[in-house]
């Protein structure tokens, strides 16, 4: 797991990269431009569900450093590694690096999360305008009314949020929160082991070119 | 050589946002399904749509297989050139000691075996075009061929699997 064959390290494969990119985009939008509870900010989300159904079954089916298997999350490989850190040793890692792959599975669980809250407050996506949903789900009303009424917008959807779906409001809120921690995390990490063990880091994982 | 693992790839890359492009696809269409079906109930439409459904699931799973056995195929052809590039400049290496070329002609025949011509060489070394002509007869009777095919034909003979030696 800790040899790469060439010389020059390998970039991550394209299915991983654009994986990585298109979520990491999908939570931009939905955390800063689109308005919560809106049918975008929803449409947005069942884009990343997709997105990361798709990483993770390229987890069982992928080539080898990029399935679940080349990076099982392992306190102690992750303690091994920050000893390793503080010798000063460099080793590199065909896959993500054992404190890489304990983020990994923390930022995949807060996305699981906020999709199923998600998924369980929207109900199926808003594309008829509510008529359907009218029967069902009555978060998805407010949150076209709330569209399509466009003005006022952060307090009537907190009302909406918090009066219907209080709780499920909640984990959404707090698990997006938690995320972006861990967003800062995962870049303060590719500082340091840019640092530490070099460009390759980044380039890596860059979407376009060698 | 590495173009094509190059093109490769890029191939690999371009199947990979059909992939991704098609996993969207089909969320939409399952969700949609999922309210759907919570509306109405089950009927024949709906079969058929999730069946529609199911199909753009299974090209998803057959799109990724199909970019690892790419990226598979990328990384084999890369090593296999690696092996081999490696395997022949420890061959030229070798002969070359063996005829106990000089420098000089050592130079000249690396560049007749990458497939350059008198001019060529002649060109990139700053000499005169006789005297890589002299230097390449030199290294030609050293190495018992008498003409640039028969030398590069040498190390091609011995690449090739031994039982089919002609």
């Amino acid at each position: 797991m800790n040899q790469t064959t060439s010389p020059a390290r390998r970039r991550w494969d394209p299915i991983v990269r654009i994986t990585h990119w298109s979520i990491a985009l999908a939570v931009l939008a939905n955390a800063v431009f689109t308005e919560e509870g809106s049918g975008l900010h929803i449409w947005v989300g069942y884009g990343l569900a997709a997105i990361l159904g798709l990483r993770l079954l390229w987890g069982l089916v992928g080539p080898t450093e990029a399935r679940f298997a080349a990076f099982w999350p392992s306190p102690r490989k992750a303690i091994a590694h920050l000893r390793e850190i503080r010798a000063g040793e460099v080793t590199h890692h065909a896959s993500h690096n054992p404190l890489g792959a304990l983020m990994v599975y923390a930022i995949w669980a807060c996305l699981l999360t906020i999709i199923a809250t998600g998924i369980a407050m929207a109900g199926a996506p808003p594309w008829t305008g509510g008529e359907r949903e009218t029967e069902h789900h009555d978060t998805v009303i407010a949150a076209q009314n709330h569209q399509e009424e466009g003005e006022e917008e952060g307090h009537e959807s907190e009302e909406g949020e918090d009066g219907e779906e209080g709780p499920l409001g909640e984990i959404h809120e707090t698990a997006a929160n938690l995320l972006y921690l861990l967003i800062l995390l995962h870049l303060a990490g590719v500082i340091f082991e840019t640092r530490r063990s070099g460009k390759q880091v980044l380039l890596a994982m860059a979407p376009l070119g060698r | 050589m590495t173009t094509r693992a190059r093109s490769i790839e890029r191939k690999a890359t371009g199947i990979s946002i059909l992939v991704a492009l098609q996993a969207l696809a089909c969320a939409f269409f399952l969700t949609d399904l999922v309210g759907d079906i919570a509306a109405e109930g089950i009927g024949a439409h709906l079969i058929i749509e999730g069946m529609a459904a199911i199909a753009l699931l299974i090209a998803v799973v057959l799109g990724a297989l199909q970019v690892r056995s790419l990226i598979a195929a990328a990384r084999r052809d890369e090593t296999a050139v690696a092996v081999a590039q490696g395997a022949l400049a420890e061959l030229i290496r070798l002969r070359f000691a063996e005829w106990q070329l000089t420098a000089a002609e050592a130079d000249v025949a690396l560049f007749a075996l990458k497939g350059c011509d008198i001019g060529e060489i002649a060109a990139m070394r700053g000499s005169a075009a006789g005297t890589v002509r002299a230097q390449l007869a030199r290294v030609y009777a050293k190495a018992s061929v008498d003409s640039h095919a028969g030398l590069i034909a040498l190390f091609v003979e011995e690449l090739i699997l031994p039982q089919e030696r002609c």
